[in-house]
């Protein structure tokens, strides 16, 4: 066994000591920890899926372009030749006049407005969905563009008003996690630095000694680096759990309303990797805690 | 090297401690170490004597780089302890044993672990730290006590358990303040018999002690201070080492 593995071993050793013989200050720390995560987990996770609700709507997105409605079906399908050979244009559909009727007839409520109407209003329209990379609210705007000189075509109509204001929506939320999250962490911080410290008041005697026989400094100050961390990791654990059993308990509760806010999407839990970064999360604010707590050490 | 000349390092080994003109002040005006200059052989035992208050403390602290002087040079195995920085210390004091008055033990600690302790920040490997422990406590007579914790031993016992913790790491300096200032008369004789054997094995001992009964009873050298200043130096008495 190497001399550095055995200094190893003693430091993890010694911060396990450490975080036994203060076990009700630690886990009162471990539990701070873990609320802020909790609380910022939470926010994450609503990030997350709303995140993915703009995706899969960009990825959806089409433009209908109204035509004038003197437009015959054929005159359609000629201005439909000319969209069609508009740079990230994927696929045209024409909806006729006579489909348009239909389909709003086939609308709740619609067939009501038609009553006591001879003439069909509805103009006849073009579906028009783009290639991959243009599903976007700037490749929106490009076609939207393009189509607005072309002969025929009345009104274009697509999503881009709906997708920026949920962005905004996300963003606000977003922005709100990171203030909290900020504010959060850094009360966290100060409360691991404080049980940190009660620690190294508490084993002054033992950090003399240590001195004395000719411990460096490193030696010394690693063990409560490593409390922290411990402290950190049981907190982000004790988060993911809570977490993901408030998911398991609420979901049933909230699946409709949600799958209505989140566009018919089943709100999704962090997968492995965001569950070890927000663990990973916890550990490093124990260690910064920490650290915090023996920069400030200066016996 | 030619013969007859001295190396500068063949004197450091002669000389493991060396002090030139040292003094030293907590207070402006008043000094605890006034103008000492002394140096200890390789295997010497020495007592440091003199009134409380007389700076046989802050002599010791000087020694293993508690407290740096504020004039003068002090050099131990070769290192200035002015100048000493960062790792500078730590390395020091692993080969140098420290022994007090109020023995500095860990309470909740078996007494194996308060010897250990000094092994385990150089990383001593278990198994030999585990035989290096039972062999220093055998010398001073507590290897049937390994497990117990200190609070369950005599203030004499307590006394080698901090004295093994000292001597562990084969130091080559042992510096004892008061080490026999709460123990009653046999028992301080145990510890100074303790040292001594320390001292026979090549390890440069230095005692601070008021106990005159003591020094008289051992007759080697002594160091008096008084108020901060080396005030005699008696060689050890018929040749004794």
């Amino acid at each position: 066994m190497s001399r550095v593995f055995v200094i190893l071993f003693t430091l993890f050793r010694s911060g396990i000591v450490g975080l036994r013989s203060a076990a009700g200050t630690a886990l009162i720390s471990a539990v701070t920890i873990g609320i802020a995560l909790f609380l910022v987990g939470a926010f994450a996770l609503t990030i997350v899926n709303m995140e993915g609700v703009q995706a899969r709507f960009s990825q959806k997105l089409s433009v209908t372009a109204y035509l004038e409605t003197d437009v015959d079906d054929e005159a359609a399908l000629e201005i439909a030749e000319r969209v069609a050979t508009v740079e990230g244009v994927e696929q045209v559909t024409v909806v006729g006049r006579d489909e348009a009727l239909e389909r709003f007839r086939g609308m709740s409520g619609g067939a009501a407005l038609l009553e006591g109407i001879e003439e069909n209003p509805l103009p006849a329209s073009l579906e028009i969905t783009l290639v991959n990379l243009n599903r976007t609210p700037q490749g929106l705007g490009i076609l939207a563009t393009a189509l607005d000189g072309l002969p025929g075509i009345d009104e274009v109509a697509d999503g881009r008003e709906w997708i920026d204001g949920y962005a905004r929506v996300t963003s606000l939320v977003r922005v709100s996690g990171v203030a909290i999250g900020t504010i959060l962490s850094l009360a966290t911080l100060l409360i691991v630095a404080n049980t940190i410290r009660l620690g190294i008041y508490a084993r002054e005697n033992e950090l003399e000694i240590l001195a004395l026989v000719g411990a460096s400094r490193t030696f010394v100050r690693t063990p409560f680096l490593i409390e922290g961390t411990l402290q950190g990791v049981v907190g982000g654990i004790w988060a993911a759990l809570i977490l993901w059993l408030a998911y398991l308990l609420l979901m049933p509760q909230l699946e409709y309303g949600l799958m209505f806010l989140l566009g018919n999407a089943v709100p999704r839990f962090f997968n492995g990797g965001e569950i070890f970064f927000l663990v990973a999360a916890g550990a490093a604010l124990g260690f910064l805690g920490s650290l915090a707590s023996l920069l400030g050490w200066r016996r | 090297m030619a013969a007859g000349k001295v190396s500068f390092f063949e004197r450091r080994d002669e000389s493991p401690v060396r002090m030139y003109h040292v003094s030293k002040s907590y207070i402006p005006g008043q000094r605890a170490i006034d103008d000492v200059s002394m140096e200890l052989a390789k295997g010497e035992f020495v007592f440091l004597t003199g009134q409380s208050g007389a700076g046989k403390t802050t002599l010791l602290e000087l020694l293993f780089a508690d407290e740096r002087p504020d004039d003068g040079q002090i050099l131990v195995l070769g290192r200035n302890i002015a100048r000493l920085r960062g790792t500078g210390i730590p390395s020091l004091r692993r080969r140098v044993g420290v022994v007090f008055q109020d023995f500095k033990l860990l309470p909740r600690r078996s007494v194996e672990d308060n010897v250990r302790i000094a092994l385990d920040v150089v990383g001593t490997p278990r198994r030999e730290a585990r035989s290096r422990v039972f062999n220093v406590l055998r010398q001073v007579g507590l290897q049937h006590r390994r497990q117990h914790e200190p609070l369950a031993l005599s203030g004499g016992e307590q006394q080698r358990v901090a004295i093994a913790r000292a001597l562990v790491t084969e130091p080559e300096i042992l510096l004892a303040d008061e080490p026999t200032g709460n123990l009653d008369p046999d028992l301080s004789l145990e510890i100074i018999e303790l040292m001594l054997s320390a001292a026979t094995r090549g390890t440069t001992v230095l005692v601070a002690t008021h106990d005159i009964s003591l020094v008289e009873k051992y007759r080697r050298r002594t160091i008096r201070l008084d108020g901060g200043r080396l005030a005699e130096d008696t060689p050890a008495a018929g040749g004794i080492g």
